[in-house]
């Protein structure tokens, strides 16, 4: 079952491919059809329904927002236009959701490294710092306290707030390249690595293939 | 036993953590943003609400440049900050990475305009000028900013000028002065 | 082949216009021995133990004369995967030391970096794992994990590394004694049968004795680091408590059925108390047991169970902003409590905000700078003052604030007995002069003693007062 599923560095692939041409394409009907093979295979991958729900109410806002901005302030043909770019809004979601809701995060990193040389440096140093994600949390709330407990407060545009994350990301990120090192962590060195996935030469050629049609149907046909 | 080559210099695993523990605190602050965002782009001032905030989410960039004074430092440190949103922080759509792709692009022509001699006023103020103008283009297609009448266009993107100057050139200006005098600065 | 690690005439500063931290310091590592540094907090210990590591001057510093050798090669030199194999290290805070998820992968990661066969990486795990008792922690989230169970897992990390050479910073700060016990056995296990050359740090000489061959202390006149006799270990005093004085019975600030978690540990569970007004207590207990985070929940920072009182009034419902007003806490990290630049301006700061302005009038404020010793560095950055310096200054600086619930923690860490004292008198003053609720964690009792009122014991999930016991 897990072998069918696309290896996540192709699904970055495909997820840029089409995502730089959407931008240019002026198509409703090739966003849904975005959108419908994209559902198609998170369903596939058996993602919760109740994920997929909460992802697609998260864009309504904006999708809601983009649509009548357009009937609002657009100049040519405003119903057309407003629901391409409503719509565009979810073939954006829909092929990011492919990677991000089916694959963990570290093994997007593992296959980038093993399949598009990225350096092991921004693969663990991006694995170790995402680990810390419920610290920085808290640290954020210790910051706000410590600013509120003296009668002030931080706002978005008090260069303090950042002084006070940058001097936390400073230490900490010293405290854990250090022990890294000190476990053996070579920058630019060779490693041996346990990770293995099946990335099959027909999902190169698909990801070319997917990427083609969309740009024969979006520049070329170009539906509604 | 085999030495270190100290050739070259490159990316330490200390400055990637480093940038993506601030591209995780920028993913908590955009949280609490969002809100408001959201509230305003559910209704016709979506360009508007886009424009208004654009300074605040590209603020990475320019602050990675300043901060670590490398080539690549803005692009890299917007691409991490835009990872952390699309992994941790629930964005999963594409367009989370290609715009922070995008905005780096724009923050880094800006160094590179000065051979990338002046991380200080200059080359933010360049860098400021060249990611108005790089986001702009690309909202043009991809936000459709092309079906909008004259007017509006020339309001945006005088906007999104001041967004971006103040909170990427004159906040992160600010920043990098309080880093200096506070002597932890790199 | 025999191990070696050799310090040569070295001297070494922080930064360029820094003066030496170390001064033409010679030293050998005993090998396989088990050696323990002593010495306070903030003189430099973590210093010795990462130029030895080969981490500085890398991450930090700069050399200024002589070399650190491992088997007669300059150690900053050797490429981190080897340097791995012939020195590993644990460090002081067992949470940032992992860049994987799980235990598991942790150790695989370590592997991996010294290029370990592929096939025979996951064995060697499991074999690891079987050592050192953590089968049950494979694959468990390593920041949910107790620090003892951290450090365990960077133990096993060392066996992966297969080091001889094993440096342990300060590895037992947010250990409790049952745990550090434990790991000290293990140690020693590990020095006696497998031959490994162990080297620790520590700020705490209890349990050391007949189990070190070497003891060291930092001499900061000197420069460098010597020997001691082992006697010294002997010396170790047994803690005492303080008898209960008259508490006093006026009282704002209790809690009822408190209970509070840390992953799915439980810290606190059903603890109802009341804090004395106009009164200082010590809140003692284990390291690691969940005093900080009995702090961060009397303080709304974390989630509870239970209820907080102020005046008898629950406080749940009570915005954060103006729970702030009421309860303050003095951070174990100075830099958390910052919010300006410089010394004067964080005290200006509070001067300006001040909840008790009519009482922190100028004369009392320099009052106290003087008497902290703090008046000629009041132009200075505050994160560039000394560890104590700075440990004084964002006392200071809360206690102006003078919030009616004063949560101290560990502020006197890394403070000569001068600067206790006078913090101390300053604390005391507030507290009875404006009948301020106060507790202190504190580790250092001397110089403090004769100052507190009654002492707390945070253990098993309670919170007893002293005389309970």
């Amino acid at each position: 079952m897990f072998t069918h599923r696309l290896n996540p560095a192709i699904l970055l692939i495909i997820m840029l491919g089409i995502g730089l041409q959407i931008t240019f394409a002026r198509s409703f009907l090739t966003n849904v059809a975005i959108v419908i093979i994209g559902l198609s295979y998170l369903l596939y991958c058996k993602i919760s329904i109740k994920l997929i729900s909460i992802m697609i109410l998260s864009a309504f806002p904006v999708a809601l927002g983009s649509w009548w901005s357009f009937i609002a302030f657009g100049t040519s043909d405003v119903w057309h236009v407003g629901w391409i770019y409503a719509s565009r809004v979810y073939a954006y979601l829909f092929l990011g959701s492919i990677l991000t809701l089916t694959v963990p995060i570290k093994d997007i990193l593992l296959s980038l490294e093993k399949h598009l040389k990225l350096s092991s440096t921004f693969v663990y140093g991006i694995l170790a710092a995402f680990n810390l994600v419920s610290r920085i949390k808290t640290q954020y709330k210790i910051i706000r306290y410590s600013a509120t407990m003296r009668g002030t407060e931080y706002h978005l545009w008090n260069p303090g707030l950042y002084l006070r994350i940058i001097i936390v990301a400073l230490n900490w990120s010293g405290d854990l390249a250090e022990a890294m090192t000190s476990q053996g962590f070579t920058e630019g060195g060779a490693r041996s690595s346990i990770y293995h996935d099946n990335l099959p030469f027909w999902q190169w050629l698909l990801s070319f293939v997917l990427i083609l049609i969309y740009f024969f149907f979006s520049f070329i046909v170009r539906p509604w | 036993m085999q030495t270190i080559n100290n050739t070259k210099k490159g990316w330490s695993v200390k400055d990637v953590i480093f940038l993506a523990i601030i591209g995780i605190f920028f993913g908590i602050i955009y949280q609490v943003w969002s809100y408001a965002y959201y509230a305003l782009a559910a209704t016709p001032l979506k360009p508007y609400a886009n424009d208004i905030t654009l300074g605040v989410w590209i603020m990475a960039g320019p602050l990675a440049g300043v901060l670590l004074k490398k080539v690549g430092a803005s692009l890299i440190g917007e691409l991490l900050a835009a990872a952390v949103e699309m992994l941790l922080f629930s964005s999963w759509g594409a367009a989370t990475l290609i715009s922070g792709f995008i905005q780096g692009i724009g923050n880094e022509l800006g160094f590179a305009a000065t051979g990338y001699k002046n991380w200080d006023k200059l080359g933010l103020l360049l860098s400021t000028i060249g990611s108005t103008i790089i986001t702009f283009i690309w909202d043009w297609f991809q936000n459709g900013y092309n079906e909008y009448h004259m007017g509006l266009l020339v309001t945006l993107f005088i906007i999104r000028f001041i967004s971006i100057g103040f909170f990427s050139g004159v906040l992160v200006y600010w920043i990098s002065r309080l880093v200096n005098k506070s002597g932890l600065g790199k | 082949m025999k191990n070696s690690l050799v310090i040569q005439n070295l001297t070494f500063a922080y930064a360029e216009d820094e003066p030496n931290i170390f001064q033409n310091f010679d030293f050998e590592l005993p090998i396989q021995n088990f050696n323990l540094l002593v010495g306070p907090s903030g003189s430099g210990k973590s210093t010795i133990f990462k130029l030895i590591a080969g981490l500085y001057p890398q991450y930090r510093g700069i050399k200024r004369d002589g070399k650190i050798l491992l088997n007669g090669q300059e150690i900053s030199e050797v490429v981190p995967f080897e340097r791995a194999q012939h020195v590993s290290m644990l460090f002081q805070n067992p949470t940032r030391q992992f860049a994987m998820k799980t235990t598991f992968e942790q150790i695989v990661f370590v592997l991996e970096n010294i290029q370990y066969p592929e096939n025979k990486i996951v064995p060697k795990v499991n074999e690891i794992l079987e050592t050192m008792h953590l089968n049950a922690f494979k694959d468990r989230n390593l920041q949910t994990l107790s620090g003892g169970e951290q450090q365990r897992v960077a133990l096993a990390m060392t066996l992966a590394l297969d080091s001889p050479i094993i440096l342990l910073d300060e590895p037992f700060a947010n250990i409790d004694s049952k745990s550090r016990i434990e790991l000290l056995h293990e140690l020693k296990i590990l020095q006696k049968d497998h031959g490994k050359t162990i080297f620790i740090s520590d700020h705490d000489i209890s349990n050391y004795d007949g189990l070190v061959n070497h003891v060291y202390q930092m001499n900061v006149e000197k420069k460098k680091i010597v020997e001691l006799s082992l006697s010294f270990l002997k010396d170790t005093l047994l803690e005492q408590h303080f008898a209960q004085n008259t508490l006093s019975s006026s009282q704002i600030f209790s809690w009822n059925h408190l209970g509070f978690k840390s992953g799915d540990r439980t810290l606190l569970n059903d603890s109802s108390l009341f804090l004395p007004q106009g009164q200082i207590g010590l809140l003692s207990g284990d390291n690691g047991i969940g005093k900080s985070t009995f702090f961060a929940a009397l303080s709304h920072q974390k989630k509870y169970t239970g209820s907080i009182l102020f005046k008898d009034n629950p406080s749940e419902k009570v915005r954060l902003g103006k729970w702030a007003k009421i309860v303050a806490n003095i951070f174990q990290n100075s830099s958390d409590q910052f919010i300006r630049l410089h010394a004067h301006e964080e005290l200006e700061l509070s001067a300006r905000h001040s909840l008790r302005s009519d009482y922190w009038n100028d004369n009392r404020i320099k009052k106290a700078i003087s008497h902290l010793n703090l008046t000629d560095v009041l132009n200075h950055v505050s994160y560039q003052l000394s560890g104590g310096q700075q440990k004084k200054l964002q006392a200071l600086a809360v206690l102006i604030m003078s919030q009616p619930i004063m949560l101290f923690d560990e502020p006197f860490a890394g403070l000569d007995i001068d600067s206790v004292k006078s913090l101390m008198d300053i604390i005391t003053e507030t507290t009875v002069d404006l009948e301020l609720t106060s507790l202190i964690i504190s580790h250092q009792r001397k110089g403090i003693d004769n100052r507190v009122n009654y002492e707390l014991i945070m253990a098993d999930q309670k919170i007893r007062r002293q005389k309970e016991f």
